[in-house]
């Protein structure tokens, strides 16, 4: 997993990071929540840890501009103790859970596994973008028409729609469909996309990828009216 | 009974006819280093049993002018290809012909039927040296071509089978998995398609 650590106190950031890494996570930290929101528009993580009280913009407005952009990512807030408000306003934000300072490594550690549990168990069963709808459990593309995809098709479609607003770059997306051991670089990433164009065609779709070979790529709708 | 009257006897020539144009059309391709159009190609003349229960079916007085004017399928002919590219390439090969006029289109490949059905179909109008219904002659003839991969075919053929079982304890289950496999094949069919291209970029 991929995580955006925003915390502003910086021994406590040293400590965290170590421990993530150590498990095999990869972080980035930021120190403000200015920071924390230009990375969250910029790139794709699989989870983001943001403190309340920081310099500059508070976890919690960092949380609530990072969901007006439509980001899913799932966002866990570490509060201190005695501010009960902290939790509620942090939830009502658009965060998803809270730890509360000072918390356990062991702890913070277990929920990121269970996070990790529920993304591979738990995806969405749907997801409609422009005219297409993607039918992840079914790994199934309808518009005018439907086709089935391969598991992989089916993952890259994925995270193109759920992070159209961006531009994805190559070690994104394969980290994301192949995860990291397998052997795929650019050249059968662009066969993917290939594969993911031409269906589209069939499909008659308004939505489209564009970039070239080499990436970045990203999803457009090309349909006229916007379903939105 | 003889729905086809007298013009009964020139269907199977010009069936033989239209299949000897496409044919043909393959070997020109082919001469000039392209690769074959199609894998290979089928005709028939519906028989007079199916042309009156269809005729029935639809209202038409039983003649000849039902089988030939209002129907336009008494002619079939099948081009079954190797790959999507190749239908729309016949398509527009077809349609570019002298000897033919395409009067009717419905690409169900691009959209294919609720059922899956997936097929690209043309009616045309061939002259002919023989008399027609409208006792003109050279006479104009109708013809259905349809065109398919070979994936689109087999799948024809078995949902042909099903449609023609009645004993079948659970047709709405046969008939979503049949539209799951429709999906499936279109998927490798797209998926030749588009490896054909990547090897070509190289070229």
């Amino acid at each position: 997993m991929r995580i955006l650590l925003a915390e502003d106190e910086k021994e406590l950031s040293r400590v965290l990071i170590a421990a993530m890494q150590s498990t095999g996570y990869e972080v980035v930290p930021v120190y403000n929540g200015l920071e924390a929101v230009k990375k969250a528009e910029a790139e794709v993580y699989d989870a983001m840890l943001f403190d309340v009280m920081m310099p500059v913009m508070t976890g919690i407005e960092a949380v609530q501009k990072i969901r007006a952009a439509g980001n899913q990512t799932y966002i866990i807030m570490l509060t201190a103790m005695a501010e009960v408000d902290d939790k509620v306003t942090g939830l009502d934000a658009g965060a998803d859970d809270y730890i509360t300072k000072p918390f356990s490594l062991k702890e913070l550690l277990a929920r990121l596994r269970s996070l990790e549990r529920r993304n591979e168990n738990y995806t969405e069963d749907t997801l409609d973008f422009g005219d297409i709808t993607l039918i992840t459990t079914e790994q199934r593309l309808e518009s005018y028409n439907s086709i089935s995809l391969s598991a992989e098709e089916t993952k890259l479609l994925n995270i193109l729609i759920l992070n159209s607003e961006k531009k994805l770059d190559n070690k994104t997306l394969i980290e994301h469909t192949w995860g990291k051991n397998e052997k795929i670089d650019s050249e059968m990433l662009w066969i993917y996309i290939s594969y993911l164009r031409q269906k589209l065609q069939s499909v008659n779709a308004h939505v489209g990828i564009c970039g070239n070979k080499g990436g970045p790529y990203q999803l457009i709708n090309n349909s006229k009216e916007d379903p939105k | 009974m003889e729905i086809y009257g007298t013009y009964g006897k020139y269907l199977p020539e010009i069936k033989d006819e239209i299949m000897h144009k496409i044919d043909e059309l393959n070997h020109e391709i082919d001469g000039q280093g392209g690769r074959k159009l199609y894998e290979h190609l089928i005709g028939r003349v519906k028989c007079e049993d199916s042309m009156i229960e269809k005729c029935q079916r639809k209202g038409l007085a039983l003649t000849p002018k039902s089988a030939l004017g209002n129907c336009k399928d008494a002619i079939g002919i099948r081009v079954v290809c190797n790959f999507i590219d190749d239908i729309y390439k016949l398509v527009d090969l077809l349609k570019a012909q002298e000897w033919c006029r395409v009067i009717k289109e419905k690409d169900y490949v691009s959209k294919s039927k609720p059922n899956g059905y997936r097929s690209y179909h043309l009616i045309i109008k061939v002259s002919t040296p023989y008399p027609d219904i409208y006792e003109k002659k050279p006479g104009e003839y109708y013809a259905e071509i349809q065109l398919r991969t070979i994936a689109m075919d087999s799948w024809a053929s078995l949902e042909h089978e099903l449609k023609y079982k009645h004993n079948i304890k659970n047709p709405e289950q046969i008939g979503n998995e049949l539209k799951r496999c429709a999906d499936q094949l279109a998927s490798c069919d797209v998926q030749m398609q588009t490896i054909r291209q990547v090897i070509h970029e190289y070229d």
